[in-house]
């Protein structure tokens, strides 16, 4: 009778570890939606959407977990360089059920994945999902600190927390590098920057924006900083009463810089005058979403303070992010 | 003919209603005080004794606000000449440009133009108002001629057809580009410039002056086809006088502002409330009122936010209301058709 | 000369409207046709006023093809009034009427228009209805406004299609005493009257339709012959004698 009675608290102490164990294996990851994801173990079968964290998640080394891609991964310059980090999407083999406007459910189904990272206003395909029992990771990247957020979150997805926290001290790192000289600046000398957009002339961030932070970084200030908008159409008349001293343009297919320093409603802008028009000349290496965005500060403050940068060498410093993000999988390029 | 106290008060304003516009502006900016002593100084040709602030103003004068102010006011005439002419020709005060899918057709043009950044923006735009236009008739044309039920019918089947092309073209871009397409297609004047000014300012002034050329013929092919025929003008040959000009201005509008709603149908009306539907009257009120009401509704938009809010909203808002108050003061009553 | 037309044929896809039409309505006179319901009175008129187009036959007006006639020319020799009209914008009786110097307009109407538009409004008596929105008028009123805008084109020759159908008595008679007075000062009129009485007290000359043929007044007898009539109209027609003509009755 003591025996048995032994044998069940026996029995009942190593389910207790068992349960321990369990709980020492659940991952828990909150998304930028505020839910909950709980994996029993990191997941191997990765459906992502969302072309900035598909970078991550090569920058992780992690890439093959990934079954499914956005499909603008194989339209666009983006393509060369995901082409020349993986064969199989060289040789669009990797399926793309989705991407940030459309997601095909029955597509995503049939790949059996056991995580989708998909954008966090994509409520509609989210909620088809979850009702069939994935866990949905959903995105929204409005300031730097989401950007580490994302890569700390998919590093303990991929069960490679480590490598995520290197990378985001690996830019901590980048950034604090120039910031004595930044923090030296006299108020009086700061480069007023306007930020625009490809949409139109007039489309740029304020307030609450990566934008605003790529900008503060690098030394300068935002010409609309007062509105908090991410992001807005401004006034002619504004743009003029502010006359910024840079002009920082997003990759832009319809217009460079020539374009605007040659229109007549610009000229009286301190910016064109003095010829300081500059465009970003990439999305895949100046995505101000991803862990390459201390890239674009560097090229933005060399921009504003030619001078005080002069010894930033900016083929250098892309040589070596690329080979720190992705190791040496972009050799050829 | 003599004018009315009434029209003489519509003629009369445009002018100064435009220099006026030209002191108002977001608040932050330069303010009249600025502008004034600029004006007085460049008149007396003494010195600027600030340079700088002196730029600044003109820039901001005469390379943003005065395009803008003249855009508004030439596109405003444009829709309401427009709409007027639309409605005469078609009988009807429930008509507008948008009836045989222009504005659907402008809008589909502008979309490519858009999503595949070689093609131009405004000739695309316009081209496809026109074609849109152009089909609607084709497809109502039969040996009879053109009767204004099958105008109508082909206006809505090709703009609906525009329309799914123009939803599919917004489905396939990126969302930065799709958001460009939804912006434009609420109507905006925050991008005038002299360019745009230059680009439709012709068109607009040619379709205007031959329609204002055609404003009496209106009154007679109001009455009917045969009706119109037995005093001696051929009905199609008319309609299609008025047709081709009255799109041939909306296009030109659509393409440069986008779609600014209400001003093609209900400021007509509002016109035709105040004079009597006689187009002798209509059509020049048209041009004034027109112009007015889109640059008076414009200054208000470009004044109370500092960032741009699309026009097309507004004049809903404002227009909305005011034509409820015309319509309610019954000034002209509508018959049943 | 007047008006002649000679073998005409008029129909449609499915069916033929007229057959082989002959007639001449001459100058300064004052034609009528007669005929039942469907007979392609109607038709006949339209097409006489170069409002549908033909191919079998000839139509010659005051000497001219018809064929060969601009909108323009055409409708200063020829003026159409037709049946009703709902116009969608309440336009003035002025404004209305003036459209009937559509012909001799390029862009706005001159002096010279405007005077013929007085006139024509004085000659049918509604100078009290000038300002008031054709809309709001009656029938009757819109008959006569019509008439002013074909008065006020000033064409050589009139056809009226039934255009008393909407007039009281009173303006019946007004419009036909008026009718009687122009065609008096050498205007050419062509009518469609439904009322065979009315026809014979105010009209010079007389055509019977039926079923798309004309098929008199023949040449010896009266037109008010109630034999002629009951073939015209397929019912039995008597006749009694009034002030030199004869009133005709159906029994």
């Amino acid at each position: 009778m003591l025996g048995v009675f032994m044998l069940f608290l026996f029995g009942f102490s190593l389910c207790q570890k068992c349960d321990a164990l369990e709980k020492k294996e659940l991952i828990t990851v909150t998304d930028f939606r505020g839910k909950q994801l709980k994996l029993e173990k990191p997941a191997t079968r990765i459906v992502c959407l969302i072309e900035s964290a598909l970078s991550g998640l090569y920058m992780l080394g992690e890439e093959g977990r990934v079954i499914g891609i956005p499909a603008n991964i194989y339209q666009g310059e983006v393509f060369q360089y995901y082409a020349a980090m993986d064969r199989r999407i060289k040789d669009r083999k990797l399926p793309s059920p989705g991407n940030w406007d459309f997601v095909n459910i029955e597509s995503v189904l049939a790949l059996k994945p056991d995580l989708v990272i998909i954008w966090s206003d994509q409520t509609e395909s989210i909620a088809a999902l979850e009702e069939r029992g994935l866990p949905v990771f959903g995105v929204f990247i409005n300031r730097k600190e989401d950007v580490y957020k994302e890569i700390i979150a998919l590093g303990m997805l991929t069960g490679n927390l480590k490598r995520a926290e290197e990378l985001v001290d690996y830019t901590k790192t980048e950034i604090g590098r120039f910031q004595e000289r930044i923090r030296s600046i006299p108020d009086a000398k700061r480069q007023s920057i306007y930020y625009m957009w490809a949409q139109g002339n007039l489309e740029t961030s304020c307030g609450n924006s990566t934008v605003n932070d790529l900008i503060e970084l690098s030394g300068g200030r935002n010409a609309c900083a007062f509105m908090p908008d991410e992001h807005l159409v401004v006034n002619m008349e504004n743009v003029i009463a502010w006359n910024p001293d840079l002009i920082v343009m997003w990759y832009n297919e319809k217009k460079n810089p020539s374009d605007i320093i040659k229109d007549p409603q610009w000229q009286t802008i301190h910016a064109v005058r003095t010829g300081r028009v500059h465009e970003l000349p990439e999305i895949f290496l100046c995505d101000l979403w991803t862990l390459k965005f201390h890239f674009v500060v560097k090229m933005v403050a060399k921009w504003a303070y030619p001078e005080l940068f002069k010894d930033i060498d900016l083929d250098k410093e892309k040589t070596t992010m690329l080979k720190k993000l992705y190791q040496n999988k972009l050799k050829e390029l | 003919m003599k004018l009315s106290f009434k029209e003489m008060v519509f003629y009369i304003i445009p002018l100064p209603l435009i220099v006026a516009s030209l002191f108002v502006g977001p608040s932050n900016v330069v303010n009249a005080r600025d502008i004034f002593d600029w004006l007085t100084r460049s008149l007396s040709l003494s010195p600027a004794p600030d340079a700088q602030n002196k730029q600044m103003v003109e820039a901001i004068v005469l390379g943003v606000r005065l395009p803008r102010v003249l855009l508004a006011f030439s596109i405003g005439s444009a829709l309401t000449v427009s709409g007027n002419s639309f409605q005469a020709l078609f009988r009807n005060p429930l008509v507008s440009p948008d009836i045989l899918g222009l504005s659907s057709g402008a809008a589909f043009g502008a979309a490519i133009a858009l999503a595949f950044p070689l093609l131009p923006l405004q000739p695309m735009a316009f081209v496809f108002g026109l074609l849109a236009v152009g089909l609607s008739y084709f497809l109502a044309l039969t040996r009879k001629g053109v009767s204004t039920v099958s105008l109508i019918l082909g206006g809505i089947i090709v703009s609906g057809i525009f329309t799914a092309l123009l939803t599919m073209v917004q489905f396939l871009t990126d969302p930065f580009k799709l958001q460009t397409i939804v912006h434009w297609t609420m109507g905006n004047l925050h991008n005038a410039s002299w360019s745009k000014v230059r680009s439709s300012v012709l068109p607009i002034l040619f379709g205007i002056g031959w329609l204002f050329v055609l404003r009496w013929r209106m009154n007679v092919i109001a009455l009917g086809d045969e009706e119109t025929r037995a005093v001696g003008l051929n009905p199609e040959k008319e309609k299609l006088l008025i047709l081709i000009p009255a799109t041939f201005i909306a296009s030109a509008s659509v393409a440069v502002a986008g779609m600014i709603g209400m001003v093609g149908l209900a400021v007509p009306h509002m016109v035709r409330m105040m004079t009597g539907p006689d187009n002798t009257k209509t059509q020049p009120v048209s041009i004034a009122f027109g112009g007015t009401f889109l640059l008076i509704v414009d200054n208000f938009s470009r004044t109370i936010t500092s960032f741009e809010i699309p026009i097309g909203i507004f004049t809903t808002l404002i227009g909305g209301p005011f034509f409820i108050y015309l319509l309610k003061k019954s000034l002209m009553v509508y018959r049943e058709l | 000369m007047g008006i002649s037309v000679k073998n005409l044929d008029f129909g449609y896809a499915d069916r033929r409207v007229l057959h082989n039409i002959s007639l001449q309505a001459a100058e300064g006179r004052f034609t009528v046709i007669l005929g039942k319901n469907g007979s392609g009175k109607s038709t006949l008129i339209k097409l006489m006023a170069g409002l549908l187009p033909f191919r079998t036959g000839y139509i010659e007006v005051f000497g001219r093809d018809i064929r060969k006639l601009t909108s323009a020319e055409r409708a200063r020799l020829i003026g159409y009034l037709s049946q009703f009209h709902s116009p969608a914008f309440p336009f003035l009786v002025e404004e209305v009427v003036l459209t009937g110097r559509a012909s001799y307009v390029f862009s706005l109407p001159g002096r010279e228009d405007l005077r013929k538009t007085d006139e024509a409004i004085d000659k049918v008596g509604i100078n009290h209805l000038r300002q008031r929105p054709y809309t709001e008028l009656s029938g009757g009123e819109r008959q006569l406004v019509m008439i002013a805008r074909v008065l006020a084109q000033g064409p050589q020759m009139i056809l009226l299609d039934e255009p008393l159908s909407h007039l009281d008595l009173a303006n019946q008679a007004r419009f036909l005493a008026l009718v009687k007075n122009l065609v008096a000062k050498g205007l050419t009129v062509v009518a469609v009257l439904h009322d065979p009485n009315t026809a014979f007290f105010y009209g010079d000359d007389f055509l019977f339709m039926k079923d798309g043929f004309i098929i008199g007044p023949e040449k010896n007898k009266d037109p008010w012959d109630p034999s002629t009539l009951t073939e015209v109209y397929g019912t039995k027609i008597d006749a009694v004698p009034f002030r030199g003509r004869s009133l005709v009755i159906p029994i």
